[in-house]
């Protein structure tokens, strides 16, 4: 009987446990599997393999039932989920429907979520910037939050790892704010994206318009190949599912990389519900999981554990770990945990036209657009709000069709597109400041379908985010006019919190166990075994899109953690 | 190109290793076809001449035979709300109301200039206008959007395979 026991333990028990398959999960299970550790990988979605799984990925528009228009019952029943830009027909099935995870929104918060294997890596915008010094510098110089246990040289070779091998484009263009990486080559500019990127320069000396670093392979590299990817096509449908793999995601990349290894288990439709914590061993000893088609709670075990569950469910997770030792959640000796959530502001947006160099357009399409580092706040403070933004830009040409009168001459100016001038248009990507009443917690009586206590989510804007959208519009304009665009048009959408999808905190790193969750190895202070290496894990937000810097932060803490094993210490 | 054409197209691209899911097997241009049936089909006839009306056929398919009328209905029953169902049913009926009034005749036994003067005449009725504009939106949207236009007139381009930043406006464009 005790051999059957000790048998059937055995069997769900693993080397490493990792929550989670999207971007950053997907390197844990790479980089551990890679090591050689038996890796069981646990998303809370169903299964969804590269290619196969990508149901609408050379889907016509004509083929569509509603011609990629949302049917008013699921807008109706999903008022959350629909104000996603990349919410349409083509891609319900990979958007987390409002019903199937319910949260309390003490502020308005839109929580966008994919669950699935790939998780919302299926689904970003592929923007890959490196942070630099002035942004990890950043809390301490200015006095919030706390110090980043971490420098951009702890990061910068990890950097290197991953964009190397998820394929990252890119210009090496020098600047301090925004550290070169190892690029493909970069995207094409459009003539006016060019003039404007001169305008600029000429005018400012503390300003540059970029191309976008993005995560699509403009040259295959045999590391690439030997991925089954190849090079990026243009479609820009990415967030159906890319067939050539031509833009990073866990499916494409990661999670067909650690299966190779044949150390990866993957168990899709696993909902964790908490960590166990044994108070003998001091140390985490496996997971708690709902199985999410029969509903029954199991268990599974393991040395080590990454939590990668997408910043607020790995807040959810580890509040929802409770034990002796944690009364108030995992590792929370702090009581951090939680609290100084953040994101990023994308409220304003501007627009113009430009009625120079008709004689010139643009032919097919690109994934990606220029981008204007950060530029207020870098060297010293010297604005009336902290910290900045950086900002997307783009230009193009449309075309319009007259479409008065009807019967025959109607139709046949309708395939007769008549080319309009450019337009130019431009959106901000400002830091928030994290603070600790913007946090997560549990609410103490509503749970979700599987029994688990729903998320309360309070956080929101403040006084400093709006002085940025002004001082953003006020720029922006000023550059517009400069380069003699027209018509400029400014908006602030005050869009909720949590439609940037750049949610991040609550599990913060810091060189204080009193003041953080994690230390610089993105390793719990207090409660050694387990990792967070996804955005619950950010300190602060700075400017840039976050992913590649979950890549690399969980690349980095996945070497660290194999060393320490071998060494005997975890 | 039809759906598993531009698959096997994705599979010539990685050298012949991805075999074709099984999703792909059954597609075809015919596979999205009309379930709904929210309007009558009196209504339905009705709703295909007044597109036709709008895009009628010339050495090219005109409205009907694209089924564009096929596509309105689905919006209409799947993606508008009741008020502005009602708003979309009850202007159909009027276009029937106002031929009887001006020809006596159904807006369907009507010539092409019959129908032409009828549907005018709403876009002028303050009250009218805005069905007409209506359906004439969506027609355009359906005729524009539907496989015939999108391969032969105006040439879709799933994949592009690059993006030239600048080049010279061609004479036809």
């Amino acid at each position: 009987m005790a051999n059957i026991a000790i048998d059937a333990i055995k069997e769900v028990t693993y080397d490493a446990i990792v929550i989670g398959s999207g971007i950053s999960g997907g390197w844990a299970a790479k980089e551990l599997t890679g090591k050689g550790l038996r890796t069981l990988v646990l998303e809370r979605g169903r299964d969804v393999k590269h290619i196969v799984d990508y149901p609408t990925t050379v889907t016509n528009p004509w083929e569509f039932e509603h011609r990629g228009q949302l049917p008013l019952e699921i807008r109706e029943q999903n008022p959350i989920v629909s104000k996603c830009y990349a919410f349409y027909e083509g891609t319900t099935h990979f958007f987390v429907k409002d019903a199937e995870h319910p949260y309390v929104q003490e502020k308005p918060f839109d929580w966008i979520r994919g669950y699935q294997v790939g998780g919302k890596s299926l689904l970003w915008a592929r923007q890959t910037q490196r942070w630099s010094d002035f942004d990890f510098e950043g809390p301490a110089r200015d006095g919030f939050a706390v110090d980043w246990p971490i420098r951009y040289a702890d990061l910068a070779p990890w950097y290197s790892y991953v964009e190397k091998f998820a394929g990252i484009s890119g210009n090496k263009d020098g600047l301090a704010t925004l550290p070169d990486g190892e690029f493909l080559p970069p995207h094409e500019w459009n003539c006016v994206e060019s003039y404007f990127q001169k305008q600029v320069a000429g005018h400012y000396k503390d300003r540059h318009v970029i191309m976008g670093r993005a995560a699509h392979i403009t040259k295959p590299q045999p590391i690439h190949f030997q991925q089954g990817r190849a090079q990026c096509q243009h479609r820009t449908i990415c967030e159906r599912g890319c067939p050539y793999g031509g833009y990073f995601s866990s499916n494409a990349s990661t999670i067909p990389w650690a299966a190779k290894t044949g150390k990866m288990t993957l168990r899709p439709n696993s909902v964790v519900h908490s960590i166990i914590y044994d108070e003998k061993k001091g140390k985490a000893v496996g997971v708690r999981v709902v199985d999410a088609t029969t509903h029954k709670m199991m268990e599974f075990y393991a040395r080590i554990i990454f939590v990668n569950a997408a910043a607020l469910n790995t807040n959810l997770v580890l509040l929802n770990s409770t034990s002796s030792r944690f009364p108030n959640g995992l590792g929370n000796d702090s009581g951090v945990l939680g609290k100084y959530v953040a994101f990023h502001n994308y409220r304003a947006r501007i627009s113009g036209e430009y009625d120079g160099m008709l004689e010139s357009t643009t032919d097919g399409r690109r994934p990606n657009s220029p981008y204007i580092p950060r530029f207020r706040n870098v060297y010293k403070q010297e604005m009336d709000f902290l910290r900045g933004y950086a900002a997307g830009f783009s230009a193009g040409r449309m075309s319009h069709t007259n479409q008065d009168g009807i019967g025959a001459s109607l139709k046949a100016n309708l395939v007769k597109p008549v080319l309009d001038g450019w337009y130019v248009g431009s959106h901000m990507m400002g830091e928030t400041i994290p603070k600790e009443s913007n946090f997560v917690a549990l609410d103490s009586n509503l749970k979700d379908p599987f029994g688990i206590p729903q998320l309360r989510i309070s956080v929101g804007y403040d006084d400093n985010d709006d002085k940025m959208v002004k001082d953003y519009i006020e720029q922006m304009t000023e550059m517009f006019t400069i380069a003699g665009f027209k018509n400029i048009k400014a908006t602030d959408s005050k869009q909720a919190a949590g439609l940037d999808i750049h949610e991040m905190g609550g599990v913060r790193m810091g060189k204080d166990p009193k003041t953080s969750i994690l230390n610089k190895w993105n390793q719990m202070h207090a409660c050694k075994n387990v990792f967070v290496t996804d955005g619950a894990c950010m300190t602060s937000t700075s400017t840039q899109n976050p992913s590649l810097t979950y890549m690399a932060m969980t690349a980095r803490a996945a070497d660290y953690a194999v060393k320490e094993m071998k060494k005997g210490t975890l | 190109m039809k759906r598993r054409a531009a698959l096997k197209n994705v599979a010539v691209a990685f050298g012949g290793l991805v075999s074709l899911p099984a999703w792909a097997e059954n597609w075809n241009e015919r596979s999205v076809s009309l379930s709904s049936s929210y309007f009558s089909p009196k209504e339905s006839v009705l709703l295909a001449e007044v597109a036709e009306t709008i895009i009628p056929v010339t050495d090219t398919p005109g409205a009907k035979e694209l089924g564009v009328h096929n596509f309105i209905q689905k919006i209409v029953a799947d993606c508008m709300d009741k008020k502005n169902q009602e708003f979309f049913s009850s202007g159909l009926a009027a276009v029937d109301t106002a031929a009887q009034k001006k020809f006596t005749k159904s807006f369907a036994s009507c010539d092409t200039g019959q129908r032409i003067s009828v549907l005018n005449e709403m876009e002028a009725s303050p009250d009218q206008k805005g069905f007409y504009s209506m359906v004439k939106g969506l027609t355009i949207r359906g005729y524009l959007t539907s496989e015939y236009v999108m391969t032969n007139l105006t040439h879709y381009e799933m994949v592009p395979g690059h993006y030239y930043g600048c080049v010279p406006v061609s004479p036809k464009k």
